[in-house]
């Protein structure tokens, strides 16, 4: 375990939302280890102006997931992938990217029965660290707590956590962790969000082809 | 379960019952979480007491069903709210402006009736988005353009209702102005079809806009006197070419005269584009993005409580060699009328000392994806999403919020009225400890009139936000003072706005209210929306 970091809050919030797992898996994502019961995942998303993010999604692809570059638009991937693919079959999406891309996707998932099942919040603090703001399952939430203070490998954990999330959750937790920012973090620092977008059993679809 | 005000609950339950027969089980939407859904994204009262949200939410499939649940409503007084692709973001989204309304959902009404490339005409359901007829037109083939707001993920009903505007030619700016007729379920579950669609077997409806009588499409804009199902649209045919220039000029005062020239050029149609101002020297956009940070001397000069010193600023220009104004205007059409009209609008501006061109180049259409990301797609007529990653922390935007409501004042189409502008609401943002960009310009949706827009954060802090809803009715009560209205607001603010529309002791407002006491006695649709309560609601009305 690394030293240093700090796990400053846990809360079991109520229930569960029971995850739909209904669609397949991409055909070019190779099984992921130990995760048999991991949300498939249809693309990764990741914004290429900020070295953070494009270290997630080299993680994501090494773990054989198909990843997606944005500039902070996600116009393209809507438009041109996500919107035909929801309406035949919503499917689980993640990333970790800015604010506002999230913000659309969010409300685009709304109305094929998608939610955000798992959310982590990477807030860059004035002095140097990093926190962490975790919501999600349980089991998932707690790996989080796991997080090494080491900057490098912050990104690469936060993509196995999206890559491991489960179809069918327990209760829901939140959990903060900090870690220390690397020197070397390209662009000034933003605030990014890492989430999983999937379909949830029960929730309200308004939108069909 | 929520109830909405003055509603039993076994009324309230009855009715539910009743809206699952009407459009089916699966339809109505009760829980918690299903209408989280609804909540305005935008709130400027995100998690108090007095954010707007719904009780219920009803999501019907066509004109019958929506007959049958305002029916129902009706019948039980039930006050109901709806809302196309409830992506009005900035001006209230999805949330009622009476709080515990049933949402009435017309998302799963996005048909798409006709695309008459002929005639350059749509005719579309409340919940096709921009997105939903740009791709039909794409797919088909169809050399028509819609003209789209940015963002994209919106409906042409829904804005055009709410009287939202766009980017392509000036007679499609007006997204309410570019409409040609409607269909509408009044209050009691009577349809109406207005202009040339009252007349059976018309082929016209979406030709010719006033049919006979009163033009009655304008009392179901930015109001709640119907349920609008269906609405006709003019669309642009494809343009052959794009012609883009920019005419700058060094001094401060050159503004009037640019402002009186683009009017003119305007208005005999010679640049038919939208035209953008800009300053590089003094301008950033309206969310506070791009721009030159000002030093300590150009602040000191802006600040002035008179405004600013033409000589003063020309001086200031010229020490750095950076004129004051440009503008950019466009052209659409074919290449040779583009560049015969863009040498005609070069010679009109060489009336301003000093005025240079740059010629932005010439682009056959529709431009190839390469040359795409050099423009702003929505000119292009093509929605884009883009605008959200514009909120992103930045060196000029340290403290991105949790969105925006848009402060948006009328003012006139002139260079004077620009600057006094720029000198009330800058002393306004000191005094209410507002940022302020060193100096705005102008948007040019519509032909006539300038729009003044200043973006007003929204956060998730509670305190934060109670100054800001201060801040903006001090600024709503400021412009109004100097003859500026807004066109067009949230609906937290509303009221406030309405009242400042006060001609002949409120007499405009007074007849709202008579035209809503009339078509909506029970007053189920909307209650509130742009101030119009209905009458029970209005004695002891909401503020």
């Amino acid at each position: 375990m690394a030293s240093r970091r700090e796990f400053l809050q846990v809360g079991i919030a109520a229930l569960a939302l029971p995850i739909s797992a209904s669609a397949a898996l991409s055909p070019r994502a190779a099984p992921l280890e130990s995760a048999p019961d991991a949300t498939p995942l249809y693309k990764v998303i990741f914004d290429e102006r900020f070295a953070q993010s494009i270290a997630f999604g080299a993680r994501a692809q090494s773990l054989g997931l198909p990843v997606y570059s944005i500039r902070g638009d996600i116009t393209d991937l809507w438009f041109h992938d996500l919107d035909a693919q929801w309406k035949m079959s919503p499917i689980a999406i993640g990333g970790l990217t800015a604010p506002g891309a999230l913000f659309c996707l969010e409300r685009l998932a709304w109305d094929h029965g998608m939610r955000v099942v798992f959310r982590g919040d990477h807030r860059f603090l004035p002095g140097g660290s990093i926190e962490h703001t975790f919501t999600g399952p349980e089991s998932v939430v707690h790996r989080a707590a796991g997080l090494h203070d080491n900057a490098e490998n912050w990104t690469a954990s936060v993509a196995t956590l999206v890559a491991h999330i489960p179809t069918v959750r327990s209760a829901t937790a939140k959990a903060t962790v900090r870690t220390r920012a690397a020197a070397s973090a390209g662009r000034a620092s933003e605030d990014l969000i890492s989430w999983v977008i999937a379909p949830v059993a029960g929730a309200r679809i308004i939108r069909k082809a | 379960m929520r109830v909405p005000p003055g509603v039993s609950s076994e009324d309230f339950s009855a009715a539910l019952q009743q809206f699952e027969e009407a459009v089916g089980k699966e339809w109505v939407f009760t829980s918690d979480e299903d209408l989280a859904m609804y909540r305005d994204a935008y709130s400027p009262f995100w998690g108090e007491p007095d954010e707007l949200v719904a009780s219920a939410a009803v999501a019907s499939d066509g004109v019958e069903q929506v007959q049958k649940v305002v029916r129902i409503a009706n019948a039980h007084k039930i006050p109901i709210y709806p809302i196309s692709t409830g992506k009005n973001l900035g001006y209230g989204g999805s949330a009622p402006v009476y709080s515990g309304s049933v949402v009435l959902d017309l998302k799963r009404m996005n048909r798409i009736i006709e695309v008459n490339e002929r005639n350059a005409c749509c005719l579309v359901e409340p919940g096709v988005s921009y997105f939903d007829l740009y791709r039909y037109i794409q797919e088909k083939g169809i050399k028509l353009w819609v003209d789209v707001p940015d963002p994209g993920w919106g409906s042409p009903v829904g804005n055009s209702l709410d009287r939202g505007g766009g980017y392509l030619l000036k007679q499609f700016r007006n997204h309410f102005d570019s409409h040609c007729g409607m269909e509408v379920v009044l209050a009691n579950g009577e349809v109406i079809r207005t202009g040339m669609g009252a007349l059976p077997g018309s082929q016209t409806w979406q030709q010719y806009k006033s049919g006979f009588g009163p033009w009655i499409d304008g009392i179901f804009s930015q109001s709640n006197f119907g349920v609008v199902t269906k609405m006709g649209f003019w669309m642009l045919p494809a343009p052959d070419s794009y012609l883009v220039g920019t005419v700058t000029v060094p001094h401060y005062n050159d503004l009037i005269p640019l402002i009186d020239i683009l009017g003119y050029l305007e208005n005999t149609g010679c640049t038919n584009g939208m035209p953008f101002f800009g300053s590089p020297l003094l301008a950033r956009g309206p969310l506070g993005e791009g721009g030159p940070v000002p030093d300590a001397e150009l602040t000191a000069l802006l600040d002035r409580d008179q405004g600013p010193d033409p000589d003063a600023m020309d001086a200031y220009a010229a020490k750095k060699g950076i004129p004051h104004w440009n503008c950019t205007v466009s052209f659409y059409g074919g290449p040779k009328a583009n560049q015969g009209n863009w040498e005609f609008a070069q010679e009109k501006f060489s009336a301003i000392p000093g005025a240079k061109f740059s010629f932005g180049g010439a682009y056959k259409l529709p431009l190839a994806p390469d040359v795409q990301a050099k423009f702003n797609l929505p000119e292009f007529g093509i929605p884009s999403l883009q605008m959200f990653s514009i909120g992103a922390r930045s060196d000029t935007n340290p403290t991105p919020g949790n969105g925006h409501i848009w402060f948006s004042p009328i003012i006139p189409r002139t260079g004077e009225a620009v600057f006094e502008a720029n000198r009330v609401f800058r002393q306004a943002a000191k005094e209410l400890g507002l940022p302020f960009p060193p100096f705005s310009l102008p948007t040019c949706y519509w032909e006539r009139a300038f729009i003044f827009l200043f973006g007003f954060p929204i956060t998730h802090d509670v305190e934060t936000n109670k100054k800001n809803r201060a801040a903006f009715k001090r600024l709503v009560a400021m412009a109004a003072e100097h003859g500026w209205g807004e066109y067009r607001t949230a609906p937290a603010y509303q009221a406030a706005v309405m009242n400042t529309y006060s001609f002949n002791n409120h007499a405009l407002l007074h007849l709202h209210e008579t035209l809503k006491d009339a078509v909506d006695p029970n007053g189920i649709l909307s209650a509130g929306r742009y101030g119009i309560w209905p009458k029970h609601l209005r004695e002891g009305a909401q503020a």
